[in-house]
């Protein structure tokens, strides 16, 4: 028998057919798409990246940043919140129904360790849920009343606080190991990297994920300095400065209003100061428009206040405290 | 230099493969078909991990609760945008704008009324003077597509007012009844 | 060919240590564009899969090829230009990575205008091994021969898309992830394993002098693998439909098949109660399931005379160290994409771990070993110092050891830290580094060990091309001389 033919034939049909499973189908479904909308604006999205976010695009390349860096936000799963917005006016119906659903809302471990060291006492929500648990609650609305819940248990909890008068809205409320450290309201989808070429989702984790990173850090001069040196921001960093990136160069006149504020241990010697080029500015572009964090119908979340039109691809987050909600003080890296 | 005696070429034996191996690819397939059958949303383009099918991702979609902006925004562009613009600026001599305006801002019942009959006469937008006329363009629309398009207005281009439900729609047209001459900015401003 | 490998692989080595010292230290030689981690951490991992695997893979095969059917090697001249082309368009490519041209997608960093040469290289080099293939003389074939040939047509196909749909005309958005991943499995999941069964199927039985356990478990293997290995790319986290994903993971899953494939074939063959040469007509099928038939058997060396080849035989070390290597990487990939918990491990050291798995510890060991076993039989010389072989598969061993052990430690510290989402990172990347040293030491070993071989290589080189030169030489002083002896 000619295994030769035979031998061509096999690998012909395995590669064929592994092709099209994973090169032609997704091609079709993913490579076709165009832009959505928004769940909560109708906004388009994504938007195309400004021009030197592109060219800061290029900058990540060509230095490998994929290499440390990851860009994929992943979710283990998705929760409802049940928010009581307005307490209504039926308050003796209110509170019973509050009470009988158990109002006390499931803790993070944060606030399990702050509750345990506080010394005043500990806000109603976590306590036994009772009467005067209750009307503290309705004093500090609007105000998250139960997490943690099935879309059908959230639904049935409106509909009791609904019954007594109030006015509840469900959030829903992505969670995992990602979302809980910052980095992401939600996983990344296909459509966050529809007009970027080339897409660079990582495969390590030796720096922190960056697919929100202009959400966390919308500085570009706080990243600037943090290329110019890592070691400024955190001590144990292991990221390599990125002096080339920089230009250093005589005080002319006046200082440049683009050079760089440094402390003492990191500023060049006197009458010197460090100059950004244009790879540096375009890369710090490029991270401060990084945001995956839009609610669309694939990923969905809730976001308060619709989108506007806006440069980058996120609408503005306004909306009540929640448990879940993103650290905004310390940058979280 | 002399060279180690070349063996000669390997054979291969005649064993058998363990019928363990054969079977074991169909039992692999097997729990293999369960876990996509669970897990892949099967070959649909919008359900990513965590979820597993499209219905429970509808499922966990945020209630819309009176914010359906993509319908707003339909509406918006099919009915208003003629004279308004798309982006809510107005055309000079033809309509003013929505953004920043007092009208869309303010009142509810206000707004709910001015495209139920039209409004016409001097009106004052911005600190502009306006005197033209508009029609009863959303006489023709239901409750919800008008209250979707007037939602969007007042949450668009920077706008930041209270939603309008179909049932403040419908409360309104309840009032006014009948009519069919256009407010004037007067008769508007009269309305709490 | 396998010279120009053994050079890579140096080179190679050398942007590895780079890379891996930046960590302990980050400002090292950070004032320099070309040589800051990202673009050397990616010029080390294509050196050492372009550079070294898949040139000193196509040796082996060619090797093969004529070896198995008996005939010379069709078009030598194919061969040479191949390489020489190759190896110039994979020059151009490093640079071009350490200039900054590196197209983003790891593994597939060649930047295109290097790309089409390189393909050219291997599309020659691939057209003689064709060639070979059909004029062979020895008609009935042996099972490296399925996996050489369908390897031949397999990488160009897959270089060829992965190029065409990421850097000539790429897709549109995340579906690059998708064609990118495609080409990753295919290369070191299929591909890589193609060849390195090839080599592992035919010296294991050529250096023991044992008949391979069962032509038909490799086949099996075989089929098993090109039909499913495919399938394998798509991690769990990746911004695709579920399905991608899904259909990734039931793919790995079914790799347990070719693993345990190969695991018994290789086992059997070593240590099984197998059929010796001087045997007579083997019984069928008993050698699984009795193991009281042993001495039953027909006359057969006691097992204490078998082991000793073992530890004497260079590169049967390696070979078989590489099939056990290529059986953990295989099970590592399964535990990482099919079990629930292992999920956080995907994006972690693990990754990096299990490539180095596959393409240092089972691929370019097994390399090694047949690079050892092929270059005296190819040139009838013996290597120069037999003992430095050894010290290679020493250092070889320990490097691998101290890579991957730490990195898949370093992997699993940081999944289990990454999980709780008050530890800061810095504290993850700070428990990280104890293991990152470990692993810097390992690569030292590795260079080491490449420095040998390179040694080693060019020794024999020498000493093969001495006597022609000599011979040459003095053909052409003796013409000389008598030309000068008539006046």
């Amino acid at each position: 028998m000619n295994h030769g033919p035979l031998l061509f034939l096999a690998a012909f049909f395995a590669l064929a057919s592994s092709w099209c499973g994973f090169v032609l189908a997704p091609q079709l479904q993913v490579g076709q798409m165009q832009q959505t909308n928004t769940l909560s604006g109708g906004a388009t999205y994504p938007v195309a990246r400004p021009g030197e976010a592109q060219q800061g695009l290029q900058v990540y390349r060509a230095n490998g940043c994929a290499s440390c860096h990851s860009q994929q936000v992943r979710q283990s799963g998705t929760v409802c919140d049940v928010v009581l917005t307005e307490a209504g006016t039926n308050q003796a119906a209110l509170i019973p129904a509050l009470v009988t659903l158990k109002c006390g809302t499931i803790p993070t471990q944060a606030e399990q360790r702050a509750a345990a060291t506080a010394k005043d006492k500990p806000p109603a929500r976590l306590q036994e849920f009772s009467e005067p648990g209750a009307r503290d609650l309705l004093a500090h609305l609007p105000q998250p009343v139960r997490q943690g819940l099935t879309r059908e248990e959230a639904n049935a909890d409106v509909k009791a606080l609904t019954a007594a008068g109030a006015k509840a809205s469900i959030w829903i409320v992505p969670v995992g190991p990602d979302i809980s450290r910052g980095w992401g309201r939600r996983r990344t989808v296909a459509e966050d990297f529809l007009f970027d070429y080339p897409v660079m989702p990582g495969v390590q984790r030796v720096g922190p994920d960056l697919a929100n990173v202009g959400l966390r850090l919308p500085d570009a001069s706080w990243h600037l300095r943090h290329l110019y040196a890592p070691r400024l921001y955190e001590k144990g960093s292991t990221m390599p400065p990125y002096r080339f990136l920089f230009e250093k160069r005589k005080i002319g006149k006046e200082p440049s209003p683009e050079a760089l504020a440094l402390p003492a241990e990191f500023a060049p010697e006197a009458g010197l100061e460090i100059v950004p080029k244009q790879a540096a500015k375009a890369l710090a572009a490029y991270l401060t428009s990084l945001r995956a964090d839009a609610p669309l119908f694939v990923a969905p979340l809730v976001a308060a206040s619709p989108t506007t039109a806006a440069a980058t691809n996120a609408p503005g987050a306004s909306e009540p405290v929640s448990t879940h909600a993103v650290p905004t003080t310390a940058p979280t890296k | 230099m002399p060279a180690t005696p070349e063996s000669a070429e390997p054979r291969a034996g005649p064993a058998a493969v363990p019928i363990v191996l054969l079977v074991l690819p169909f039992l692999i397939l097997y729990w293999g078909m369960i876990y996509f059958d669970r897990n892949s949303g099967w070959f649909s383009q919008e359900v990513y991990a965590p979820y597993y099918s499209v219905a429970e991702l509808t499922l966990y979609q945020p209630p819309t609760g009176g914010l359906d902006l993509a319908r707003g925004k339909a509406v918006y562009e099919t009915i208003c945008a003629l004279c308004h613009n798309n982006d809510g600026m107005g055309k000079p001599n033809q309509a003013p704008a929505f953004v920043g305006s007092e009208w869309v801002l303010g009142s509810p019942n206000r707004m709910i009324r001015i495209p139920l009959v039209g409004l016409a006469g001097p009106v004052k937008v911005k600190d502009q003077e306006w005197n033209l006329a508009m029609p009863n363009m959303g006489a023709a629309l239901s409750d919800d597509d008008l209250a979707a398009v007037l939602t969007y207005i007042r949450v668009s281009w920077g706008n930041k007012a209270s939603v309008i439900t179909p049932a403040q729609v419908k409360a309104v047209k309840k009032e006014i009844g009948n009519r069919t001459q256009p407010w004037s900015a007067s008769e508007l401003l009269a309305v709490p | 060919m396998f010279f120009c490998s053994a050079c890579w692989l140096v080179l190679a080595s050398a942007f590895a240590l780079i890379s891996s010292i930046k960590f302990h230290s980050p400002s090292f030689l950070a004032d320099s564009a070309c040589l800051t981690y990202g673009r050397v951490h990616t010029a080390y991992l294509n050196c050492l899969l372009y550079g070294f695997c898949l040139q000193a893979g196509l040796g082996v095969a060619l090797w093969l090829l004529a070896r198995l059917g008996q005939t010379p090697l069709a078009q030598p001249w194919l061969v040479i230009v191949g390489t020489l082309l190759w190896n110039a368009g994979i020059k151009l490519g490093v640079l071009g990575i350490l200039r900054g041209d590196g197209t983003g997608f790891e593994y597939l960093d060649i930047p295109g205008y290097a790309a089409w040469i390189t393909i050219l290289g291997y599309l020659l080099i691939g057209l003689s091994g064709v060639l070979t293939f059909h004029q062979r003389c020895e008609l009935r074939l042996f099972v490296s021969q399925w996996f050489i040939f369908t390897a031949l047509f397999w990488f160009p196909w897959i270089y060829a898309t992965a190029e065409l749909l990421l850097v000539k005309f790429p897709v549109r958005g995340a579906a690059q992830v998708a064609v990118w991943a495609y080409y990753n499995t295919n290369l070191s999941t299929v591909w890589l394993p193609l060849v390195g069964l090839a080599a592992i199927f035919y010296f294991i039985p050529k250096l023991t002098q044992r008949d391979l356990h069962s032509g038909y478990l490799a086949l099996f293997a075989f089929w098993m693998l090109i039909l499913f290995g495919g399938w394998t790319g798509i991690t769990h986290g990746a911004p695709l439909p579920a399905w991608m994903p899904a259909i990734s993971t039931v793919a790995t899953m079914l790799l347990a098949v070719p693993l345990l494939a190969v695991a018994l074939n290789v086992h059997l063959t070593l240590y099984g109660k197998s059929w010796h040469r001087s045997a007579d007509i083997p019984v069928r099928g008993a050698a699984v399931t009795e193991p009281a038939d042993r001495n039953v058997r027909a006359p057969m060396p006691p097992p204490d005379e078998l082991r000793p080849s073992l530890r004497a035989n260079a590169p049967l070390q390696f070979i078989t160290v590489g099939a056990v290597a290529l059986v953990l990487a295989w099970l590592m990939k399964m535990i990482c994409a099919g079990v629930d918990v292992a999920y956080p491990l995907n994006l972690t050291w693990l990754t990096p771990a299990r490539e180095q798995l596959n393409s240092y510890g089972f691929f370019s060991l097994v390399m090694f070993g047949a690079i050892y076993a092929i270059l005296p039989r190819l040139t009838q010389t013996e290597f120069p110092s037999p003992r430095l072989v050894r010290a290679h598969f020493w250092l070889a061993l320990l490097g691998v050891l101290l890579t991957v052990v730490p990195l898949a430690g370093a992997g699993i510290v940081e999944a289990l830290r990454m999980h709780d989402p008050d530890v800061p990172f810095v504290a993850i990347v700070k428990s990280t580094l104890p293991f990152l040293r470990a692993s810097t030491t390992g690569d030292l070993f590795l260079a080491f060990g490449h420095v040998i071989f390179l040694i080693n290589v060019a020794g024999l080189a020498v000493r093969f091309y001495r006597p022609r030169v000599a011979g040459a030489y003095a053909d052409a002083t003796a013409d000389l001389s008598l030309s000068e002896a008539q006046p």
